[in-house]
């Protein structure tokens, strides 16, 4: 056997893996967003449009405040450590790194319900009142916080390894010159980093429109909701695979958005 | 002794201040589901649990609990032999050798982290339902594998490329056949990617969801489908002693191979 054919027959097994379980379901999914009722037609984009206009928007609004936090947090986050150094936070930061989707789902519920650990804890220094306990579990705000708190990690170790690639001099140049620590972060780091955040950026929005299990657990039971419980819910209490397959193929197309971005943006710009 | 500056007092009491702030950050939600494990009465609004046990503990490891980590294990322990055996052969000729479409086969392994699985899994599910493999073991196990593949893919492709060529082929000018340099030469050389890349593709299929619940249901039940149904469920003691659980390989390869674990991989097990 050739090598070339030896290499072709090793990767035929696990490529069909992916093929069958993926790529073909991901066509099945767009063929079956265009059939209603046997036939094909537009009528599954058409309630789309109708029930799920407010949700999509309110996919897109969570994921970009979340992405804005989280870029935000670690670029001023990481630039402390870079530039100042503080070796009991970076360990800390990198802890969600290995807690599991599920796991933070249901520790924010337990944290940030209306009955939650949180607000016993501030009932005890008397900041809110037991009688109307205020809830952030059930609402946006839960879901931004519960994925903020897990994609930072990812985000610090990103960003913090691209501060660390900026060579010294700049900085020292940049000190000379009486640079604040906060200078030096934003007209030096956050430039010369700005390729591996834009990645970084690509990757994580991707995943939050993507989450389910988080706004599963810590979502409310009202719409607005996050896209992939609406196709969840569709699937599940409606038995409507039209719908769902139609609201799936609106999240590809934003997942495609992103990577399309993405890979323009590293050809055009060779890092 | 001299004095220390105010100022670096002032800044060592800040550093102090900023370690404390993040720590709770990071431990808020997790201390949460460690007090609701040991709680066996919490009526609110008491501030804090009325009795604290092991009675739960006692409880939950005896019954479903159990059994889902047991077959969550099972699933995992499958999976990471199956995608090592596919990949490691391919991944060595991928960085050996001008394999024809390379780049393509790579970002093949990459799909299934670049679109939105839940809508696919939904389909694959029906594909495997036409194959009598839904709500199976092997169904699980192959969609799982869908997900993993790549992280093994692609550490090992980066491992063996990392490795001199050359070793290998002072092991072929001396006699050995390119089957024995591999496994006399490359695959010694390779054992700490194999061991990172093993860690990711357990970590994955122990920690996986989405497919689990959608192709298991309703007769295969790992650790994550259940403790999402107890929690949804407000059995919170039995949920949280299920989300500790499931955290515990997790942070046992953070505080064990932090020193070790190079930043790519450790940004890999972000995507679990």
């Amino acid at each position: 056997m050739t090598p070339r054919l030896l290499s072709l027959a090793v990767a035929a097994p696990p490529l069909a893996i992916v093929v069958w379980l993926f790529f073909l379901p991901f066509l099945s999914s767009a063929h079956l967003s265009f059939i209603r009722d046997g036939e094909w037609s537009l009528r599954n984009y058409a309630l789309v449009w109708r029930l799920y206009k407010l949700d999509v928007l309110y996919t897109l609004g969570v994921s970009l405040l979340s992405l804005v936090l989280v870029i935000g947090i670690a670029a001023l986050v990481c630039g402390y450590l870079r530039l100042v150094g503080h070796r009991v936070v970076e360990f800390l930061f990198k802890v969600p790194l290995f807690v599991p989707f599920v796991v933070v789902g249901h520790g924010m519920r337990v944290l940030l319900a209306p009955r939650g650990t949180l607000n016993s804890a501030l009932a005890q220094v008397g900041l809110i009142d037991l009688g109307d306990p205020p809830s952030i579990a059930f609402t946006w705000a839960g879901i931004v916080i519960a994925l903020v708190w897990k994609n930072l990690a990812l985000a610090v170790l990103l960003v913090l390894g691209a501060y660390r690639a900026v060579d010294e001099a700049y900085l020292e140049a940049a000190r000379n010159l009486g640079a604040s620590t906060f200078r030096q972060i934003k007209d030096v780091l956050l430039p010369m980093a700005a390729p591996s955040l834009v990645v970084a950026s690509a990757f994580m929005f991707t995943s939050m429109l993507a989450s389910f299990s988080i706004p599963l657990m810590i979502g409310g039971g009202e719409p607005p909701q996050m896209l992939m419980v609406d196709v969840y819910y569709r699937i599940n209490y409606q038995d409507d695979l039209g719908t769902a397959n139609a609201l799936g193929m609106v999240s590809y197309l934003f997942a495609m958005g992103v990577a399309g971005y993405y890979l323009r943006t590293i050809t055009v710009r060779p890092v | 002794m001299p004095r220390p500056h105010p100022g670096t007092l002032i800044r060592a009491t800040l550093r102090m201040a900023a370690g404390v702030f993040v720590a709770f950050i990071i431990f808020a939600p997790l201390s949460s589901l460690v007090i609701w494990s040991f709680t066996r009465k919490w009526f609110w609004p008491h501030p804090f649990p009325q009795e604290l046990g092991l009675f739960y503990w006692r409880k939950v490891l005896e019954g479903d609990l159990f059994r889902a980590l047991q077959s969550g294990f099972f699933i995992a322990v499958i999976v990471t032999v199956l995608t090592l055996l596919l990949t490691i052969p391919l991944a060595y000729l991928l960085a050996r050798y001008p394999v024809p479409f390379k780049a393509a086969i790579l970002l093949v392994f990459l799909l299934p982290h670049a679109f939105p699985q839940l809508p696919v899994f939904v389909n694959a599910t029906t594909l495997l339902y036409r194959a009598h493999l839904a709500a199976s073991v092997s169904g699980v196990v192959l969609i799982h594998m869908v997900g993993a593949l790549v992280y093994a893919v692609w550490t090992m492709t980066a491992v063996f490329r990392s490795i001199p060529a050359s070793l290998e082929e002072a092991a072929w000018n001396l006699g050995a056949s390119r089957v024995k340099a591999f496994f006399t030469v490359a695959m010694p050389l390779a054992t700490p990617g194999l061991i990172a890349s093993t860690l990711l593709v357990f970590l994955y299929s122990f920690d996986e969801f989405t497919g689990t619940l959608l192709v298991g249901s309703p007769f295969v039940l790992t650790l994550p489908v259940y403790m999402y149904r107890t929690s949804v469920g407000y059995e919170l003691q039995v949920a949280s002693i299920a989300a500790l659980i499931l955290m515990v390989p997790g942070l046992l390869l953070l505080v064990v191979l932090e020193r070790y674990l190079k930043s790519e991989y450790l940004s890999m097990f972000g995507r679990i």
